[in-house]
């Protein structure tokens, strides 16, 4: 192997360059780096189709290169020694904060840090001489490495591409964080540790050429994978679809729509599957009408706490944020007793963190601190509530949570008046204005959870909500924005209000923010103390455990604070179709919080404009976070990130299966699996029901290839409830309509 | 006749009470977290028996006075302990994490029942603490107290019977506390329990005291590299144990004991407490400090430390290798009052010397309340000072200066070549061992 190596190297470089003509490396990078899909790190998660890289295949072809690429049960003994290696260098190098002494030359790049270590690294050269000669000549970029490493390997022309896939399949989570990187991660990574797609493969294949100089044989093994025959899951999966999805369409099509008035308060809540449940109990409690929108009100922002300098951006990964929102406190005051609460808490941590990341005075640290952690652990463990009671209290004192505004300097007044219109028009609130309005954000609270920002609001961008909302209610409740409203044919009257809202979907309790005390707002949260104890109890029951209308809300409350519990909340699980409709159709019907549910009022839409929006955004989201949790429960291990109770966090960025392992992406086990054995989540595939005349639908569908894509390989159903007769169709496979009964 | 049987095999002294004391309260904690924690796991009832039964055995080893009753418990809570290791059966990564932990106990027990056999051997006695009263120094009593110390170093990981511990993270996270909480004390609480012999073999305590500062410099080296929550844990561990094996060497033994106690509770915590690493942001601590921060931070630290000898019974000027804990006291102090000076002026500066003060304080009567709890024991015994040791407060203190003040920095320019080999060969030392690391994405099993 040595020989062929330095053969390569020393020849001169004519041969060399002529074969770098040969190869056009960028387009091969790109094209093997197709078959995977982002994963995106643990500070804010969201869901994606694990197989996204094959969307253009029908889901049959899909599901089974999937399986011959992700779920092979063995890989070649020496390809499990390059993962090792592989693994080693990615953990160091990817890693944002945890360790002290990170890895030197980061700065510089991946591939350009990582070979200036390598040639100190025995596991690579195994202290051959002609080995490490081999590294310390490496060339300078990744992309002539690539080539160097493709002649040492001798694989074909024809091969490379599947070459490359096959380098990035058989260690997936990486690569899908790789993926992220270089495709999704925008402006957060900007200047830190750079990495490009042909660095990492340049370090795959060099490690690849150093421990396994045979790895050609990776092309047969694969061509092995294809010829296998597996059960095919659709079937199942197929059958438990059918039987929901027509009765779903049958009650959907016989609901009325009810005369207009207008009613106590409208509330507007995330479309996420778990408003729907509780919108229900919230609707009972009074005269409300709810709506359901995109948790992120339609705004593409940035938000920056204007304390820490933090920002992060708060809408939908399709979309990059167009504004950047401060928020601050309300009052100078608020702002200094912030800042210097914000300083001693940073304050604290930092002496705790100067003690224990260092030598030497960690001995001491443990001898002082072990008292207080066991005060912690018993309590933390065994009275949960009390711990979080505490812990409340003592940051009370340090830092004082206060009520924050948005500035809307970042947007401009036009801008802002365009949202407000869409926003209104989009879910068909128009017209018949309640005094109260309350745009009502989402996100959870779980202790312990390296999950957590999973059970946000992906429309956020796997963020809490709050900011959003708060955003379009100050803008909805300025005057000058009303009056051009009015130019455009919406009045809304000089008593209605608009209230940011927060509703947190592990206990339930829905937070309302920058409001004064009325009779109002008192009936208001009553009617969510109600609603707040019939989900509980719903959802209780779905978390087997069976109790008392008095005693719900602490239950669900001590899953939010108990730091052992691997079950918060269910999430999205069960998710099965998304409804673009008037809450009418649904509003009297148990969707077991099972739908995604989008307002729509098709007569105000004559352009289709709306409804092009929301089949192109939302509905993306919805089969992103809906082929999540199917292949996350069809296979855990391949396509999810296994039992909760050995994983790893690593870098910060994301988990690992205990000592280590590939990055584990998707959902844990836990989170869709009512115990080992046991699914919770139902496995089907999207089904999205317009309620809309079809000669509206087609028009868009033949204008959008993403649509077609979807709906012709059979990754999402479209249904579509005819508003004059009520008939229902399902859109077929060639986009052809068939009328269900 | 049941008193009395019980009255041979059993002793209760402060040590027992104490190690039994920390194993049951961290036995109820571990216990009822995994509770909840494991819900819907295939393994549930049986993990619940053998954590049960590991804690029971824990109980009897650590109040045990026949040398076999001692060796069956410690035997017994190893076998235990691996089997909750390979919780997840069907994981090949799980299963040689076993293999390895279970290799690294036979040596371990092995030493150790060679160990008691020659102890049977001199004194015919089973009782340890008729052993104990006895005087035999021939060289077969070296011989088995270094046999014993080997024991005791497989069993709390110290450098190089550490790999076990480093590669055991496939465990389920609850094992994984008790394991580092409790199990890996096992070695200390045999030294522990065998002081009175080790005090009489000076040069054995400085061994002890030697391969001490080695595991808690490597220990600690490791854990500053780590990427991983569980495993840096792990490291931290390892470096912990060998500063207890290091208190051990000093003749302290009821520092080495606090040093467990305290380190348990501390360890159970953060490990139970893993699943929040990602959200644990981590502050700049604006290294190296200005020329004048540094030495109002010595000025702070010589407060503390005076303040810490006052309440802990230890001086600057005992002459006796108690000056070790004085060093580290005075490392800690400064290193606490550093963050403090941050912003330099004389009011921090006050302010800093009386924190720091307190704290010593605090520290020294933190490390007082157990060593006075174990003075019926007689085994708090400083050595007279010798080259090792102050060899040893050197290396500590130099390896505290060179994060403050050579750290690596990617903001700076390109480190020289030693530090990138040290780097590589570092990182590659601490890996766990290959067989238990899943480099095959399935296979990984969950059943």
């Amino acid at each position: 192997m040595q020989t062929i190596l330095l053969a390569q190297q020393e020849k001169n470089s004519k041969p060399i360059l002529n074969n770098l003509a040969a190869i056009n490396i960028p387009p091969l990078v790109k094209g093997s780096f197709n078959i995977i899909a982002p994963f995106w790190p643990l500070k804010n998660l969201i869901a994606v189709n694990p197989l996204q890289g094959l969307e253009d295949m029908p889901i049959e072809e899909a599901l089974k290169t999937g399986s011959a690429y992700f779920q092979q049960r063995e890989l070649p003994k020496n390809m499990e020694t390059v993962n090792r290696q592989t693994i080693k260098w990615l953990q160091v190098y990817f890693d944002q904060g945890q360790a002290t002494l990170a890895m030197p030359l980061r700065r510089a790049g991946l591939y350009a840090a990582w070979r200036k270590l390598a040639i100190y690294d025995v596991k690579l050269h195994d202290n051959d001489d002609q080995k490490k000669k081999w590294l310390k000549l490496l060339p300078n970029t990744a992309e002539q490495a690539i080539v160097e490493c493709l002649l040492n390997l001798d694989i074909g022309h024809e091969d490379r591409e599947i070459f490359l896939k096959l380098l990035l399949t058989s260690l997936p989570g990486w690569s899908s964080y790789i993926k992220y990187r270089t495709e999704w991660a925008g402006l957060d990574f900007a200047d830190q540790h750079p990495v490009t797609q042909a660095d990492y493969l340049a370090i795959r294949l060099i490690i690849t050429s150093l421990l396994w100089p045979e790895a050609k044989a990776l092309l047969e093994w694969h061509k092995k994978a294809q010829a296998e025959t597996k059960i095919n899951p659709l079937e199942q999966i197929q059958k438990t679809e059918n039987n929901y999805r027509l009765a779903l369409l049958e009650k959907l099509s016989a609901q009325p729509l009810q005369a207009l008035h207008t009613p106590e308060a409208q509330w507007v809540f995330c479309i996420d599957v778990r408003s729907e449940p509780f919108r229900r109990a919230l609707e009972a409690a009074g005269d409300y009408q709810t709506f359901g929108f995109a948790g992120f009100f339609g705004l593409p922002v940035q938000i920056t706490d204007s304390i820490t300098g933090e920002s992060y951006a708060s809408c939908p990964v399709l979309l990059s944020p167009k504004h950047d929102v401060k928020e601050s406190l309300c009052t100078h005051e608020g702002y200094e007793q912030d800042r210097k609460g914000y300083q001693r808490l940073i304050n604290l941590k930092r002496l705790y963190q100067s003690l224990k990341y260092t030598f030497t005075t960690p001995f001491a640290l443990v001898e002082s601190l072990g008292i207080i952690s066991g005060a912690c652990l018993g309590l933390r463990t065994l009275a949960p509530s009390v711990a979080a009671k505490i812990k409340l209290t003592l940051m009370g004192m340090l830092r004082k949570p206060m009520d924050v505004k948005p500035s809307l300097d970042g947007i401009m007044f036009a801008e802002q008046c365009v949202y407000a219109e869409g926003a209104l028009r989009m879910i068909g609130l128009t017209h018949h204005f309640a005094p109260l309005v309350v745009l009502c954000g989402h996100g959870s609270t779980t202790q312990n959870n390296a999950y957590a920002t999973g059970l946000d609001c992906g429309a956020c961008g796997g963020r809490h909500g709050a900011p959003n909302a708060r955003i379009l209610a100050a803008i909805l409740n300025c005057l000058e924005v009303r009056k051009q409203l009015i130019k455009k044919g919406i009045h809304i009257p000089k008593n209605t209000h608009f209230i940011a809202a927060l509703h947190n979907t592990t206990t339930d309790e829905v937070t309302l923010y920058n409001h004064q005390e009325s009779a109002d707002i008192e009936k208001l949260k009553k009617s969510l103390e109600k609603a707040k104890v019939t989900n509980s109890l719903v959802r209780l029951h779905q978390m087997q455990k069976s109790t008392t209308a008095a005693k719900a809300a602490s239950y669900t409350r001590l899953r939010s604070q108990d730091w052992a519990q691997v079950r918060p909340e269910w999430g999205l699980a069960r998710n099965a179709a998304f409804i673009v409709a008037p809450r009418d159709l649904t509003a009297s019907l148990n969707l077991e919080g099972r739908c995604f549910l989008h307002s729509y009022d098709h007569a105000a839409d004559p352009e289709t404009k709306f409804l092009t929006t929301i089949l192109t955004a939302p509905m993306i989201v919805a089969q992103w976070i809906n082929a999540q949790y199917l292949f996350s429960t069809l296979d855990n291990v391949a396509y999810g990130s296994g039992s909760k109770i050995t994983q790893n966090i690593t870098g910060k960025i994301g988990i690992m299966q205990g000592n280590a392992s590939d990055l584990m992406t998707g959902l844990p086990l836990q989170s869709v699996y009512s115990s080992d054995t046991e699914v919770y989540h139902e496995l089907q595939r999207l089904m999205t029901v317009v309620y809309a005349p079809r000669k509206m639908l087609d028009p868009i569908i033949s204008s959008q290839p993403i649509l077609q894509k979807l709906f012709r390989n059979g990754w999402v159903q479209l249904a579509c409830i005819e508003p004059e007769n009520r008939t229902t169709y399902l859109l077929n496979r060639d986009l052809t309509w068939k009328n269900t009964d | 006749m049941i008193n009395q049987t019980v009255t041979t095999l059993f002793h209760l002294d402060v040590l027992a009470a104490l190690m039994m004391a920390l194993v049951s309260f961290l036995g109820v904690c571990v216990a009822s977290f995994a509770y909840r924690y494991m819900k819907g796991d295939s393994q549930y009832i049986s993990f619940f028996i053998q954590l049960i039964l590991l804690i029971a055995s824990i109980l009897v080893m650590v109040s045990a006075d026949h040398l076999l009753l001692l060796f069956s418990a410690w035997c017994m809570s190893n076998i235990l302990l691996v089997r909750l290791m390979v919780h997840k059966s069907n994981w090949k990564a799980a299963q040689a994490s076993g293999k390895l932990a279970t290799k690294n106990y036979l040596l371990g027990g092995g030493c150790v029942a060679g160990a008691f056999m020659i102890f049977y051997g001199l004194s015919g006695e089973t009782s340890i603490q008729a052993l104990l009263r006895q005087d035999n120094s021939s060289s077969f009593m070296l011989l088995a107290l270094i046999l014993l110390l080997i024991g005791a170093m497989t069993q709390s990981a110290i450098y190089p019977f550490h790999r076990w511990l480093t590669s055991s993270l496939n465990s389920p996270t609850p094992a994984s506390a008790i394991m580092h909480a409790g199990l890996v004390n096992g070695g200390g609480f045999l030294l522990a329990r065998f002081a009175p012999l080790y005090l009489k073999h000076s040069h054995l305590l400085t061994v002890i005291f030697v391969v001490g500062i080695i595991t808690a410099l490597v220990g600690s080296l490791w854990k500053l590299l780590q990427n991983d929550v569980k495993r840096m844990l792990a490291c931290s561990t390892m470096g912990q144990m060998g500063f207890m094996l290091a208190q051990c060497g000093l003749g302290l033994f009821p520092a080495a004991v606090a040093h467990l106690v305290w380190h348990g509770m501390f360890k159970a915590y953060l490990f139970l407490a893993s699943g929040s690493s990602a959200q644990e942001k981590r502050f700049d601590l604006a290294y190296p400090p200005a020329p004048l921060t540094f030495i109002c931070a010595l000025i702070c630290a010589a407060a503390g430390s005076f303040t810490f000898g006052f309440s802990s019974d230890n001086s600057w000027l005992s002459g006796n290798s108690t000056l070790v804990i004085m060093v580290v006291a005075f490392l800690a102090a400064a290193q606490f009052s550093l963050p403090i000076l941050r912003s330099k002026n004389l009011r921090h500066f006050l302010f800093a010397l009386i924190t720091t003060g307190m704290m010593g304080l605090i520290y020294g009567g933190s490390v007082r309340l157990m060593t006075e709890s174990m003075e019926p024991m007689h085994f708090m015994q400083p050595q007279p000072l010798n080259g090792f040791y102050i060899a040893g407060i050197i290396v500590m203190s130099l390896a505290w200066l060179s994060i403050l003040f050579i750290r690596n920095s990617s903001k700076t320019a390109e480190p020289p070549i030693w530090m990138l080999k040290n780097y590589v060969a570092a990182l590659n030392a601490s890996q766990p061992h290959p067989n238990t690391v899943t480099a095959h994405r399935n296979h990984y099993r969950y059943l």
